[in-house]
């Protein structure tokens, strides 16, 4: 991949990728961090792909492991989640942003990474199991608890959704 | 069953996007998976679409331009690392090379070194007898003085 390439891939997909990040890790510094490795280990591994969407699952794949290798590193996930909270969503605030924040948080990292793929980026069970280093017929069962357990969190904190059908 | 239910994704979508219809209604009404996707989807589109961005992200040109100064570094230091391995194997070659000198003719090398003490070359001059270092420690010393210096100046140049 060229540079005009990368940069027109990136420009489409960085901000996606971002968000990702920062919603798996709840630090903005670190999604910062995180973005530009998983970019730089894109770069110097210059995938020999030119399908747009193989190269997209290519980059989450990249952003997951990193991120999972700073969860196995730091240790710390669960007591940071509010730590990294901006001041202006600190629980004291008691908004819905922080709150719908907050519950997100409380997942496993895991859990986080299947709901967003699955939810957000509208990646199928195979794409999920690719990013995330599992076996495509655990996704099912996997993404079925996470569903049941955001459920159960938000109905327990009041934020469940209005009927959705 | 551990298959992706067909009609998730559509459930998803119809969630977002309100495109419901009553055969995909009827299927989440006897799908577990597709009842729990409808059940959280809502909450994590509202979730997913509140940005909390507030800078703008690094320049791709940049970034391009770190990762190949990043990727020439790398390739810089592999290319250097047999050399580095030759200059810390020639060190440990001269420093065992000097611990044996110094161990095995400390006498003759003592000797060797009072030769040169003012009382000694009084004695000299005055045609008294003094020791000589024999020529092969002599040529010994010399070589491996010469090649410290020799692998101390590459070290200091390859740095530079």
């Amino acid at each position: 991949m060229d540079e005009p390439a990368f940069e027109a891939f990136y420009r489409k997909t960085a901000g996606g990728v971002w968000s990702y990040i920062y919603r798996m890790t709840g630090d903005a510094a670190m999604a910062d961090d995180l973005l530009q490795k998983t970019f730089f280990r894109f770069i110097r591994s210059n995938p020999g792909i030119t399908d747009p969407d193989h190269l997209r699952r290519y980059v989450y794949k990249t952003a997951t492991n990193l991120v999972f290798d700073h969860f196995r590193e730091t240790k710390r996930e669960r007591t940071r989640a509010i730590e990294w909270m901006p001041a202006e969503v600190r629980p004291d605030r008691g908004d819905l942003r922080h709150d719908m924040a907050r519950v997100f948080s409380d997942l496993k990292p895991q859990e986080r990474a299947l709901l967003w793929l699955a939810h957000v980026e509208g990646n199928s069970h195979e794409e999920i199991a690719e990013a995330i280093g599992v076996k495509s017929k655990s996704i099912k069962v996997m993404l079925f608890r996470a569903r049941k357990r955001l459920g159960e969190m938000l109905t327990k904190k009041g934020l469940a959704p209005e009927a959705t059908r | 069953m551990t298959t992706e239910c067909p009609f998730e994704s559509n459930v998803i979508d119809a969630v977002t996007d309100g495109s419901w219809t009553e055969s995909l209604r009827t299927h989440v009404a006897s799908c577990a998976d597709c009842a729990a996707a409808a059940e959280v989807a809502p909450w994590l589109t509202r979730f997913a679409g509140m940005d909390e961005r507030t800078h703008v992200l690094p320049d791709p040109a940049v970034l391009w331009l770190k990762a190949k100064v990043l990727q020439t570094s790398a390739a810089v230091e592999r290319a250097a690392l047999p050399i580095t391995r030759l200059q810390i194997a020639a060190y440990l070659i001269i420093a065992a090379g000097w611990a044996a000198i110094l161990t095995w003719k400390s006498a003759a090398l003592q000797a060797w070194i009072n030769h040169f003490s003012p009382g000694h070359m009084i004695l000299g001059a005055t045609g008294a007898e003094t020791t000589s270092l024999s020529l092969s420690v002599l040529v010994a010393i010399i070589a491996l003085a010469s090649a410290s210096v020799g692998v101390a100046m590459h070290t200091i140049l390859a740095e530079e």
